[in-house]
């Protein structure tokens, strides 16, 4: 990764359902917590699978939970972070647990458009901007951001509220989060697709939207590629030759290699696609992996392959010392 | 020639026998499996056996448009030109249509039709009539089906295929018609809202002064004062809400009819089976059937015939013999049945980990749900033909 993407403080993965989004999340995430960056995962409106992936079992956590030395994690859900920034405006403990458990709040949620996501954003924005005795909470804070459809509704809500809600407190919190979000210094919006059609043209969709929302892209990433083909002359060749007792082995691993190479090439062109279209965009291609089940250890590889493939060999500053 | 293992083949032909009893198939699942070309793949079918077709999507990121071929998709149904199946060798004996919600023009047209003429550019500026239409949670959803059920009251269609949004919002997908109900609740509205907009706190305060008191609590510590343009909203559209619970018990009849069915769509996936399974549980609560099972992009794990039941697994461990056999074959050994050998086992651990998941789902299925394996074709599912060639696997 370019030292200047890599020194940003907020980073989105943002991607289509489906695409290994949150395994993407992760392996960023461990991967600026190698290269020595106190790194906080966050999942968005989750169910705790970012945490699982970064070997924490169980379900969500809605404080930060320390996994390592330089990595936490923490999941964000609108209506807790909301609660906790009522908690924060409004002091009296038990004046709020009158406010939570009455139809009244309720309905005011409901109500107020776009509050429980801009809180979420909220929520993600403090973390980010957050300091103690000695500096910044965190030096990176990675987001993974629900399915593309919802992601760019959270992103949007801070300059929907700030454009729609009264001039108030959540008003000047909205310009806050715009003005961070925005920044090209300290954000980055990753895009995580696969080489597919749909997919890719989302990615373009998707890259086209942020422009319009004017925050800052970060880099591609090409997940899950198909990379082997196989000669069909070869294949016919070995269907051929074949002896009776090896036919039925023969045929099934001549099916495996013609589905192999078909998605490779159906991967190559898409990406060839998005090559052009992001070009002077950093990306990375990640490897499809045969495993029975993704869990900690694939993201750990990922992480590697990230890494190698952002170049993320060079000299990370920037980062205070652990 | 082959003899995979497949995840079983239980009902193999009855998703056709579900798909030609309902007239409504609501295709759900989470995002990236493939429900969007599971819908589009239903609604051709549909047209090619002679039914009446539309296909409603209302997938905010506009898939179905790429399915089948279009550009774009608009919020009314538009039929799929004749010319355009036979350019892909298909002679359709009914007709398809595609549509996608266009959920700020479905909410503005429904302002049209019940508010009054006076009312109605004051609501359509309203700030929170806007972010209702837009943003609201579950308002999307809510449009969809009452886009479904205003499709089906038509009666100009034998078929109507509905793609749904990811599950987490498929299951808003279900819930919001319901929480769009109680949010919009007329007692409430009237309780709190009406005297708010016309006499301010002080009529409030009257009716009831923990409420008031709460209220204005929240609007200080928030500085949302949004609570004038909700009671300006309401009180215009009035007329809308005194209907909007029939709409919506309609709604709900509309989606536990007897001509619905739910097709759940899922991959292989750890992940993805949980949200499946959450999602058919969900179904059930809500009393909504769900009659069929699409397992998209399965692997087949290979392994050996043997006379009378199934041979040992084949795995990593057996590459060297795997290889051997490809050299056989290729009359050499090298590289290159080496490298075939590898791929072999590769998916061959692959399809094992499904294989595993998908029979612990199986289990938690109800009996007689038929449930259909379609392979992880080495394609793009993106036009009429593809959709097409993937019929033989669904039904």
């Amino acid at each position: 990764m370019p030292a200047s993407l890599f020194e940003r403080r907020l980073h989105f993965v943002v991607g289509k359902g489906g695409v290994g989004k949150t395994t993407v999340a992760a392996s960023l995430a461990l991967l600026l917590a190698a290269r020595g960056r106190r790194t906080l995962a966050v999942e968005l409106e989750g169910d705790g699978a970012l945490a699982r992936f970064l070997g924490a079992p169980g379900g969500p956590s809605y404080a930060p939970r320390r996994l390592a030395p330089n990595l936490s994690t923490l999941d964000v859900d609108g209506k807790a972070a909301l609660e906790e920034y009522l908690g924060l405006v409004i002091p009296v403990k038990r004046l709020l647990a009158t406010i939570f458990s009455s139809t009244v709040y309720q309905y005011f949620v409901a109500a107020a458009p776009g509050l429980k996501e801009l809180m979420s954003v909220g929520k993600v924005w403090y973390e980010a901007t957050r300091r103690t005795g000695e500096g910044p909470a965190w030096d990176a804070v990675v987001v993974d951001a629900p399915a593309t459809g919802h992601s760019l509704q959270l992103l949007r809500m801070p300059e929907a509220a700030r454009v729609s809600f009264g001039a108030g407190l959540v008003q000047r919190e909205a310009a806050k989060i715009m003005e961070l979000l925005r920044d090209a210094r300290t954000t980055a919006v990753h895009l995580v697709t696969v080489g597919e059609d749909m997919p890719v043209t989302e990615t373009l969709e998707t890259r086209d939207e942020l422009a319009r929302l004017g925050l800052p892209l970060g880099a591609l990433v090409v997940n899950r590629l198909h990379r082997r083909r196989f000669d069909p002359a070869v294949l016919d060749r070995a269907l051929a030759g074949a002896a009776p007792a090896d036919r039925a082995l023969v045929a099934c691993v001549v099916e495996r290699a013609r589905e192999e190479s078909g998605w490779s090439e159906i991967n190559a062109a898409h990406t060839m696609r998005l090559r052009e279209a992001f070009a002077g965009t950093p990306s990375v291609e990640l490897p499809f992996l045969f495993v029975e089940e993704f869990g900690h250890a694939e993201a750990r590889a990922l992480s590697e392959a990230l890494g190698a493939g952002l170049g993320a060999g060079a000299a990370v500053r920037g980062g205070r010392r652990a | 020639m082959t003899a995979p293992r497949g995840p079983g083949t239980r009902g193999r032909s009855s998703l056709a026998d579900v798909v030609a009893r309902h007239g409504i198939i609501v295709s759900a699942g989470s995002g990236g499996v493939g429900k969007t070309t599971v819908a589009a793949t239903i609604g051709l079918w549909g047209a090619l056996a002679g039914r009446r077709t539309v296909v409603l999507t209302i997938d905010p990121a506009r898939r179905l448009a790429t399915s089948l071929g279009l550009r774009a998709l608009g919020n009314a149904p538009h039929e799929i030109p004749r010319s355009f199946f036979e350019a892909h060798g298909l002679r359709p004996k009914g007709t398809l249509a595609a549509m996608m919600l266009d959920q700020k023009g479905a909410w503005d047209a429904l302002v049209e039709r019940h508010a009054p003429a006076e009312a109605r550019e004051r609501i359509l500026a309203n700030p929170f009539y806007q972010h209702l239409s837009q943003t609201f949670a579950g308002s999307q959803e809510y449009m969809a089906i009452e886009q479904l059920c205003v499709l089906a009251d038509s009666g100009a269609w034998d078929l109507i295929v509905v793609d749904t949004p990811p599950t987490r919002h498929a299951l808003d997908f279900l819930d919001a018609p319901r929480r769009l109900d109680q949010f919009l609740d007329r007692k409430v509205v009237r309780w709190f809202v009406r005297p708010y907009f016309s006499a301010g706190w002080s009529a409030l305060r009257a009716v009831n002064r923990t409420a008031s008191f709460l209220l204005r609590r929240l609007e200080q510590a928030t500085g949302v004062s949004a609570l004038v343009n909700i009671a300006d909203f309401f009180t215009s559209m009035s007329g809308l809400f005194e209907s909007f619970h029939a709409r919506v018990e309609r709604a709900y009849e509309v989606l536990r009819g007897d001509r619905t069915a739910f097709v759940l769509v899922t991959g292989p996936e750890e992940q993805v089976l949980e949200d499946a399974e959450y999602l058919s549980a969900k179904m059930a609560e809500l009393g909504m059937s769900l009659k069929g099972v699409v397992l998209n992009r399965v692997h087949k794990e290979w392994r050996p015939p043997v006379r009378g039941g199934r041979g040992a697994e084949v795995g990593p461990e057996d590459v060297a013999q795997v290889a051997e056999v490809v050299a056989r074959a290729l009359g050499k050994p090298g590289a290159t049945a080496t490298a075939l050998a590898e791929n072999f086992v590769d998916y061959q651990i692959l399809a094992r980990g499904e294989w595993l998941r998908l029979e612990q789902f199986r289990l938690g299925l109800r009996r007689g749900v038929p449930v259909v394996d379609v392979p992880n074709f080495a394609r793009d599912v993106h036009d009429l033909e593809s959709l097409a060639a993937m019929h033989p696997h669904l039904f």
